[in-house]
């Protein structure tokens, strides 16, 4: 990715809009200020995406990340009471055990980071940093302006269009059509389980149509006792 | 007036080429002038939204609605908004401060980004066209969301709060629904960028609506469920919850909550206008324009606005016609129907595309135009007159299969019993008095 003009402003915002806001993520005391800010770590990376033009995997990043993960984040954050950490002072995650872990985590991920970044700079440019680092750049760019041009007006001819929605599913069930089913069985997996999970033997008890076969069975095979039966059954009653 | 109608088309862009350079003419003025433009126009259907609300809500119990400020109550919106503006911001003891004065925000920023891509009329009248046009649209309107549960969670009140809980669960539901309506209408039109679905419905001269009624009922549907309005306006439901999520903001914070909700309604309508409806293609107008550039854009505008009209009505109307629903009533609806029927429309829609381009050819039958060079993806099908008839033919028929399928999928599905289910599938062979096994298999033995 070779940045020019506003490409690089654009660039650098974000960037550093993500950077920070994912810093503030792990900082705020408040869970539901956590996610807000991760969503705003979602929204840049988002708009990264954009520059790299990516239009699509940045639109479904939104959809899925922010109007979905995020939002049932949020449910189940308002649904905990989060309230004890908040309100006090003390420190949350200082006890030298965690610091050492975080530091490891750190150290690990910013060696893998340094790691990366030299293995692709070697193959990029042969023979570490050349005198030919720039010219190769500005190839590079002009190439990307010529791939740009090339591509077709809209409609109304106010922008261009480029065939990447096309491009990402064209080659996810041309090439990726088994890894996809096998992610999606696996999601159906995880739904009938969670649903089975939810539901333990007190909360069908609880249920106000339940079966009074069940309550008896229940008793019989020793899952819960008498007094437990009772107590469900008869949970949710009025106190009047 | 008239000689702008009938300037030459670069009437207006020659007069700002004195001022600016081209490029910021194409990439700054032009896009400011269209985006204060729409965000005025969509600002004062707001505020006149709820005037029409009113009057259409008397017209329909035979009473009179408002009609002592101006001429027929006509300056009865600005008399609110006064009012709004001047009224006092109150917030709760020990709300969040900042998410509370921060969810209206999001709600408004939410729903008019989306406009940024609705195509109002060729031309200059569409701000920006890309690629991702209809899912730009889906994801920034499920954006929307968070406002409504920030707003619900941040008031520190629990009619709020249970407000916010039902917002998010109902909206999460029929976002699936209404984002499985479009896949059908996409394969006919071949892209995602809503200028090109126009243009697709305008080279074949036929709307999607025709080929779709399935799909276009169900996201109009999922739509106003979207949108929290009546008969699914259960997270502001006044009987149960005060105001459900904004039962705490008062003033200005309050009407930016209604504005984006008057906004999100013209989105919905504005998107089903462009994919089901033809957007601003009507025919004959680009002949009646004859040629004036400027005159065949207001034109399209015109096609446009009431083609959304029609639909924004329809709003009104299903308001004051249906009771709300009841939370589980809601829920059933969108999952155990539109959900299976978007997915069945999206099979049908496929059959019918392979139908249609497997009887190109078939006993001298000719369905597919065929086309000098390349195809080009973003005009649709081109289909030929037999060809549309074959698929608008299937796509009714659609309805007839949805039925039959929706009937099977819910068939005694009030009666399906998860609690009998299981146990029945504990109680295999598992004599009284000993302890059961959790699965069947493992009984077998015993």
């Amino acid at each position: 990715m070779i940045l020019s003009g506003w490409e690089s402003v654009f660039f650098w915002v974000f960037a550093l809009a993500a950077l920070i806001a994912g810093l503030l993520t792990v900082m705020a005391r408040n869970a539901v200020h956590s996610a807000m800010f991760l969503i705003s770590t979602l929204v840049s990376v988002a708009a990264l995406f954009i520059l790299l033009g990516a239009e699509f995997i940045a639109g479904v990043q939104i959809l899925v990340y922010v109007g979905g993960v995020m939002v049932l984040f949020l449910f189940v954050i308002m649904l905990v009471n989060v309230s004890a950490e908040e309100r006090g002072g003390e420190e949350l995650f200082n006890r030298p055990a965690q610091v050492t872990a975080a530091v490891c985590f750190a150290a690990l991920l910013v060696f893998g980071l340094f790691y990366a970044i030299n293995k692709s700079a070697g193959q990029f440019v042969a023979g570490g940093a050349d005198a030919n680092a720039e010219e190769r750049a500005d190839a590079q760019d002009q190439s990307r302006r010529a791939r740009e041009a090339a591509l077709k007006p809209s409609e109304t001819g106010v922008s261009k269009i480029s065939e990447d929605t096309q491009r990402v599913g064209g080659s996810l069930y041309r090439y990726g059509g088994l890894p996809f089913e096998i992610a999606s069985v696996l999601l159906l997996v995880a739904i009938v389980g969670s649903v089975l999970l939810a539901r333990t033997a007190k909360q069908e008890l609880a249920a106000d149509d339940v079966d009074p076969k069940v309550a008896e069975e229940l008793e019989t095979t020793g899952e819960l006792t008498p007094a437990e039966v009772e107590e469900a059954l008869h949970a949710h009653d009025l106190q009047v | 007036m008239f000689s702008l109608l009938f300037a030459p088309p670069n009437f207006v862009d020659d007069l700002l080429l004195k001022l600016f350079s081209q490029e910021t003419v194409n990439f700054v003025v032009w896009p400011f002038i269209q985006i204060g433009a729409v965000i005025t126009l969509i600002a004062v259907w707001a505020l006149y939204a709820s005037y029409l609300e009113r009057k259409i809500s008397a017209f329909m119990q035979a009473r009179l609605g408002p009609m002592r400020v101006g001429k027929w109550g006509l300056l009865q919106p600005i008399a609110d908004a006064v009012k709004l503006l001047t009224k006092e911001d109150l917030m709760p003891e020990r709300a969040d401060p900042y998410i509370f004065r921060f969810a209206p925000y999001i709600a408004v920023a939410a729903t008019f980004l989306t406009f940024s891509v609705v195509p109002f009329a060729p031309n200059w009248g569409v701000i920006t066209d890309v690629n991702i046009g209809l899912l730009l649209v889906l994801a920034v309107s499920s954006v929307g969301v968070l406002a409504l549960i920030l707003a619900g969670w941040s008031s520190n009140s629990k009619y709020a709060l249970l407000g916010g809980l039902r917002s998010s669960a109902q909206m999460v539901s029929y976002e699936v629904s209404m984002g499985l309506s479009l896949v059908g209408a996409l394969m006919f039109a071949r892209t995602l960028s809503l200028s090109g679905i126009v243009g697709a419905q305008a080279s074949d001269s036929v709307w999607f609506f025709l080929y779709q009624p399935l799909a276009f009922a169900i996201f109009f549907v999922s739509g106003i469920a979207e949108n929290n309005r009546a008969p699914f306006d259960l997270p502001e439901a006044e009987s149960e919850l005060v105001a459900g999520f904004h039962t705490e903001y008062s003033g200005m914070r309050w009407s930016l909550f209604f504005m984006a909700e008057y906004a999100a309604m013209v989105v919905v309508a504005g998107v089903a206008t462009t994919v089901f409806l033809g957007g601003w293609y009507f025919p004959g107008v680009l002949r009646l324009a004859g040629g004036y550039n400027n005159l065949y854009v207001f034109l399209s505008l015109f096609v446009f606005v009431v083609k959304c009209a029609v639909l924004l009505y329809l709003y009104f109307w299903f308001r004051w016609t249906f009771p709300r629903y009841r939370y589980d009533q809601l829920m059933d609806l969108g999952w155990k129907w539109l959900i299976p029927a978007s997915l069945l429309n999206i099979v049908w829609t496929g059959l019918t595309v392979f139908t249609v381009q497997a009887l190109d050819g078939w006993n001298n039958i000719k369905t597919i135009e065929s086309l000098k060079g390349a195809p080009n993806l973003a005009r649709g099908l081109n289909l030929t007159a037999t060809g549309k008839g074959v698929a608008i033919a299937l796509g009714w028929a659609g309805l007839l299969v949805a039925a039959l399928f929706l009937a099977a999928v819910n068939w005694r599905s009030r009666d399906f019993n998860l609690k009998k289910q299981r146990r029945q599938v504990r109680l295999v062979d598992v004599p009284k008095g000993k302890p059961a096994v959790a699965t069947t298999a493992a009984t077998g033995e015993g």
